[in-house]
């Protein structure tokens, strides 16, 4: 059996410790195992596929690079969804700072000046991502999901995306067990009402 | 009719763990409870559509991107213990003989030091004679250099003159190495630079 298809049957404290020990196929193997479940979970989160792959990589690239700081005492996955939830949750914050008014700057003194700084888009040209983006994320689930605040979309995510326990998901989003039941039964609550009017 | 219909945590229970101490009452009370029984059905709705929610797939490639910017770092423990493995025989025989040849040559090693410790004034007379040779070759090596450099007429007349003389000769002699130095590392510079 070679090294790295030994490395795909180690669980995941065993494959950190190659990694630990500078084993460049072990960072492959982590990577491999949890690319598609950290890059959906920002996916959602940012609703934008270009920079939910950016954002990944920046998650992956902070874990692997203090794969020394790792205790085995918390799970390999819970350490890494909470980076990319992290790093999802700081750029939401970053780009609700940054939002500019599409009308014009506030700043503006008259009419003619905030319509010369005010933002034309063109509303026709969707590019091949952006479809790509809306046949992923235009089901109706998806788009209820998009309405969630984002601690809200983190948690629904971790429960029935990734399958984990409530007290896993206090532990990786760094919150109180009641907190998280309670964004829960919330999000819960929303996503039914945002849902009922559509069921037959 | 009921009184009392199931708080929100007991639906949430029953939604999250399928069966367990403390479920059966609440099943047995949504069974007879059509408010609650309609409530039950519309969040497993919800749910059975967010259980179906797929994982989705970055571009080809993403592995590499982010090993681009890892920086694998191996430890000097790690890296010793790579080293050592790599000396260590495969079969069992040849890790057998390999024992075998380390613990021979350990053992003659370590009684050699022992011998060494305990006869410690022969290991210092040799020492003794060995600097000894060395100080009587060094310096007949410095008189062949001083010899060829002045010429036996000027070792005559160091010998005979006064030591004013001989400090001007040796001043002169250690400004001439000094020059033939300078010369030979400007020479040495020249030519890397023309390379």
């Amino acid at each position: 059996m070679s090294q790295t298809e030994e490395l795909t049957t180690l669980p995941d404290a065993d494959v950190v410790k190659h990694a630990q020990r500078g084993r460049e196929p072990a960072f492959r193997e982590l990577v491999r195992r949890y690319e598609r479940p950290v890059f959906s979970l920002v996916y959602r989160m940012v609703r934008d596929r270009e920079l939910a792959e950016d954002l990944s990589q920046d998650a992956f690239v902070k874990v692997l690079n203090h794969i020394d700081r790792y205790s085995p005492e918390f799970k390999f996955s819970s350490w890494l969804f909470k980076i990319a939830n992290n790093v999802a949750i700081d750029h939401l914050r970053r780009r609700k700072l940054d939002t500019i008014s599409l009308d014009g700057s506030p700043f503006a003194t008259s009419p003619t000046e905030a319509q010369s700084s005010a933002l034309n888009l063109p509303i026709d040209q969707e590019s091949a991502l952006d479809e790509l983006v809306a046949r992923e994320l235009g089901s109706e689930i998806e788009d209820a999901i998009g309405t969630l605040r984002p601690e809200y979309r983190a948690c629904i995510m971790l429960r029935h995306v990734e399958g984990r326990s409530y007290e896993e998901i206090a532990a990786t989003l760094d919150l109180p067990l009641g907190t998280v039941k309670t964004y829960i039964h919330r999000a819960r609550h929303e996503l039914r009402q945002i849902l009922e009017p559509t069921r037959e | 009719m009921h009184e009392k219909h199931l708080r929100p945590d007991e639906f949430d229970l029953l939604l999250d763990s399928g069966e367990g101490f403390g479920v059966a009452p609440l099943r047995a009370h949504v069974r007879n409870c059509v408010p609650c029984a309609v409530e039950l059905e519309r969040a497993s709705h919800v749910l059975a559509m967010l259980d179906t929610l797929p994982d989705f797939s970055p571009r080809t490639g993403f592995a590499d991107r982010v090993m681009s910017d890892v920086q694998v770092f191996e430890p000097w423990h790690a890296a010793a213990i790579g080293t050592v493995r790599r000396f260590v025989p495969s079969t069992h025989s040849g890790r057998v003989a390999a024992g075998v040849g380390a613990a021979l040559s350990g053992g003659a090693l370590t009684a050699a030091l022992t011998w060494g410790v305990a006869r410690a004034d022969i290991g210092v007379l040799l020492a003794q004679v060995g600097l000894e040779r060395f100080r009587d070759q060094a310096g007949a090596a410095f008189s062949d250099i001083i010899a060829t450099v002045l010429g036996p007429h000027g070792i005559a007349a160091i010998q005979s003159g006064s030591p004013e003389l001989a400090a001007l000769t040796a001043g002169g002699f250690v400004a001439i190495v000094g020059l033939g130095v300078t010369g030979l590392r400007a020479l040495a510079t020249a030519s890397s630079r023309k390379r």
